[in-house]
């Protein structure tokens, strides 16, 4: 277990207090002490990078304080298998991917040369996304319940893949997806468990306004102009250019600039080529930033959107689109698009306004900025969904639940 | 010697006289003024005559015997500087016997003011003991320096050991004396049920020098140093109030979500589905918006109700739905055929709407439910409304929502220990007839709280 990661985001269970309250905390330590001393030992594939290694590294020292003996493991592979599971990836999000029987013969060697060296000890196993599922060929030898956790957007996944995954995922005990949409059918019981966001994380906890200012400043922008903002990385999927579309039709009556900022990978051709498209589409509209920002700019994300008049999501396709909750969290206005978990955080004219075109998206853009109180009030129901349901004192609860339902079946559990 | 006596017999019998005078005049002020004390004090009232005057009276007359003594001496032919140690002696005594009687009676007058106040009876150990040793010390100085002895160092070293030892208990004489206020004023007795700022409130258990010791409903025990409690708000409930003999153990449930992969694209779909669903999955669909929308009000409709309105954009079916009202069922059976009736009737009127494809999706839901007791527990009706205050949502729903609908227990948990253990027939007919379903969660545990506060007032 990677010790440095996990201090790293060691925060204390008390520090959520004054965010969620003492009642909730009390309930979190009320299920954890019917757990105390179970173990659970997480695996995944990498100790940083991916949204899974950011939660793993904050849930997994929350559940120690709470008295569940959790732990984190990574599987080994080379670039060769990680090739493989980006394609597992792309084509699980309904991407088109050849996999060739190769592909195939190199997971599996690679899976089978985890199975042999990984020390695996533990009470329930919690295998997470597709590239350790093998590890279950060790349940009858190790026992213990075993739980796969896809953080993957299976709602249209490619046939060959979900087949030659589906072997394995029957084997679990249980199954989690993030969506109702991603479930499958499926001999064994699946529960469903939404993202969450750590609101003492960098990206989320409350900054100055010289913070903020100094961050407008750096990247050259009017803080008295109204400003809408899309953070996600340079991809087709994030519709980018649709966004531009929108806001020009909006500037036309309603003076304000766009910020679209992200980050690019540099192992992902693709995302420069949409940088360039994106730069090139602006032009030298100077209301429009285009801001590639490196990875870990945490804090710089957190000003973006405490900054924003609006915050934009206009995915044409999303997983669950976790910078919405950021953004709602921050008591933000919120134009989306109504995909993948997305209606999940947004609830049209309640928590946010949904839209399905680029015409949807300009003609929602345009209520909000005209209506500043409308705007707040959407904003300020937000805040409140994202406390109530999408917090890491949430998905901390629902994991200890998970634990808990793995190894008692009935619906109705009495402690 | 005879010879002597007769020779100076002035310098023995004036000396006696004197003394025999003062012992007379002792006797005779003592008489006047203890009868006048006596006189007023009685009209006074006040409950340390008897103290006052039976511990002072003797050394009142062992004063004048002194100083009877000390003009003997001044008078009498004893060489001077004899007389002047026979003096001093005197004097020495004379100061002895005033400490003596200041420490007796502090302290039978502290035993009389404090025997009032029985939860400071250790303090005022403490206090008398400090009281004692205070005047012992300043005896001595005074006798010291009555002698001539050299006292600067002695009072030097004395004050850096008092301001030591202040420095150090700073806290615990503030307490203490906090103590005495807080008794003194007789605000909060043993046995009330209090509540200060922070939020915390219970039954005071014990009032002790230092702290008081306050018993929550969750079963904890407060210690509030005097001190804090001088300078905090207090909420004095006083005595509690009719106790049931089975308290109100608070109970939460907590749930996580399944996933049973079944889906529906239409409407045919969704009622066949429904109509094999189990009592979890109607349940889940018509109840787990009150707590992902406790921010809202009203509240959005039951998902049925949500979906064929967006999704199959059929207004008139989903306003339908949406109108069937909860509240009057009291099985989740009955609420399934309802809203299966309601969906087969409006596909009889409108047979072309059964297979309209919808623009997403209906996933079907359920939950796992774990029930777990919290340490909260109730045993009147102060006791409650302070848990009530604190439990979370989801104990507020387990007891107004599982237990009516899930459970089928007909009627909240509330109402039923209400009414069963203090026969508040009124009061719990009235948090019963509460319609949980068009508020949230928070302006319901307002009502109830409202509702018997009002009662217990």
């Amino acid at each position: 277990m990677n010790d440095t990661v996990i201090s790293h985001y060691k925060t204390r269970l008390e520090e959520y207090q004054p965010i969620v309250g003492n009642n909730i905390i009390d309930e979190l330590k009320l299920l954890g002490s019917h757990l105390a001393g179970r173990k659970v030992q997480n695996i995944n594939s990498t100790f940083s990078g991916g949204g899974v290694a950011e939660i793993l590294a904050r849930i997994v020292p929350l559940l120690q304080q709470l008295g569940v003996d959790a732990t984190w493991d990574v599987i080994q592979g080379d670039d060769a298998f990680f090739n493989v599971t980006k394609k597992f990836h792309n084509a699980l999000h309904g991407r088109d991917e050849s996999i060739t029987t190769d592909d195939l013969d190199v997971f599996m060697e690679t899976s089978r040369r985890n199975n042999e060296s990984m020390a695996l000890d533990a009470d329930i196993f919690y295998i997470h996304d597709p590239q350790p599922i093998m590890l279950i060929e060790r349940k009858k030898s190790l026992g213990g319940k075993w739980i796969w956790r896809c953080h993957v957007d299976v709602s249209h996944p490619d046939k060959v893949v979900w087949k030659f995954l589906r072997k394995y995922v029957v084997g679990y005990d249980a199954t989690v997806f993030s969506s109702p949409e991603f479930s499958q059918q499926l001999p064994s019981r699946q529960y469903m468990i939404s993202p969450s966001i750590d609101p003492l994380s960098d990206k989320n906890r409350e900054i100055s306004q010289s913070v903020i200012q100094s961050v407008l400043d750096k990247y050259g922008l009017d803080n008295g102009k109204p400003m809408v903002v899309q953070i996600s990385r340079f991809d087709y999927l994030k519709d980018p250019l649709g966004v531009i579309q929108a806001f020009r039709m909006v500037r036309k009556g309603i003076d304000c600039q766009l910020v679209l900022a992200g980050g690019t990978a540099t192992d992902d051709p693709e995302s420069t080529q949409v940088l360039e498209e994106v730069r090139e589409n602006a032009g030298n509209d100077p209301d429009i930033k285009i801001l590639p920002i490196p990875p870990g700019s945490d804090l710089e994300i957190n000003a973006l959107q405490r900054a924003a008049t609006v915050v934009f999501q206009k995915s044409l396709k999303e997983g669950f689109g976790l910078t919405i909750s950021e953004a709602l969290w921050k008591s933000k206005p919120v134009v989306a698009t109504a995909v993948g978990g997305i209606p999940q955080q947004v609830r049209n004219k309640v928590t946010g306004l949904l839209c399905h075109s680029v015409d949807g998206a300009a003609y929602a853009l345009k209520q909000l900025l005209s209506n500043p109180d409308y705007a707040a009030w959407l904003g300020k129901n937000g805040h409140e969904h994202v406390k109530q349901n999408f917090l890491i004192t949430r998905h901390v609860k629902e994991y200890l639940l998970l634990f808990l339902a793995v190894e008692n079946p009935s619906e109705i559990i009495n402690l | 010697m005879i010879e002597w006596f007769q020779q100076n017999w002035l310098l023995v019998v004036v000396p006696l006289a004197l003394f025999l005078a003062f012992c007379i005049i002792g006797l005779w002020a003592r008489r006047v003024l203890y009868f006048n004390l006596d006189k007023h004090l009685t009209r006074s009232g006040w409950g340390g005559r008897d103290v006052l005057i039976q511990t002072t009276r003797g050394p009142f007359f062992f004063w004048f015997v002194l100083l009877g003594l000390y003009v003997a001496i001044a008078f009498s032919s004893i060489q001077d500087d004899h007389k002047a140690l026979i003096i001093k002696i005197i004097a020495s005594v004379f100061i002895i016997s005033i400490i003596w009687l200041l420490i007796i009676l502090s302290e039978r007058l502290l035993s009389i003011y404090l025997s009032e106040y029985k939860s400071v009876e250790r303090t005022a150990k403490h206090v008398m003991t400090a009281l004692r040793s205070t005047l012992i010390i300043i005896g001595l100085l005074i006798l010291l320096d009555y002698w001539g002895w050299p006292l600067t160092p002695l009072i030097l070293l004395i004050a850096v050991v008092m301001l030591v030892v202040i420095i150090a208990s700073r806290d615990a004489i503030l307490n203490i004396f906090s103590g005495f206020e807080i008794s003194a004023s007789r605000l909060v007795k043993e046995g009330d049920f209090i509540k200060i700022g922070s939020g915390d409130a219970g039954y005071v258990t014990d009032m002790g020098w230092r702290n008081l010791i306050v018993r929550t409903p969750d079963q904890h025990t407060i210690v509030i140093p005097n001190s804090k409690l001088v300078r905090e708000t207090i909420v004095n409930y006083g005595r509690p109030l009719k106790k049931a003999e089975e308290p109100f153990h608070f109970y939460t449930r907590l749930s996580l979500k399944e996933l049973t992969g079944l889906k529906a694209t239409n409407l045919i779909a969704l009622v066949n589905i429904l109509k094999a669903a189990p009592d979890s999955i109607v349940y889940y669909h018509t109840h787990h918006f009150l707590e992902e929308f406790q921010y809202l009000t009203p509240e959005p409709a039951n998902d049925f109700a949500l979906w064929i309105g967006d999704a199959l954009d059929n207004p008139v079916l989903s306003e339908k739905l949406a109108n069937i009202d909860t509240f009057e069922f009291t099985s989740l059976g009955s609420l399934k055929a309802a809203l299966i009736s309601v969906i087969e009737q409006y596909m009889a009127e409108n047979p072309d709407i059964r297979f309209t494809q919808a623009e997403r999706d209906f996933h079907f839901i359920k939950v796992v439910n774990v029930i777990a007791p919290t340490s909260y527990f109730a045993s009147d009706l102060r006791e409650f409304v302070e848990v009530l205050r604190k439990i979370t949502l989801d104990s507020l729903y387990y007891h107004v929502f599982e237990s009516r609908l899930r459970l089928q227990r007909r009627s909240n948990d509330f109402s039923v220990w209400i009414r069963d253990s203090f026969e508040e027939d009124d009061l719990a007919e009235k948090i019963d007839n509460l319609v949980p379903y068009t508020t949230t969660l928070e302006g319901l545990r307002s009502v109830i709280i409202q509702l018997i506060e009002k009662r217990i007032k």
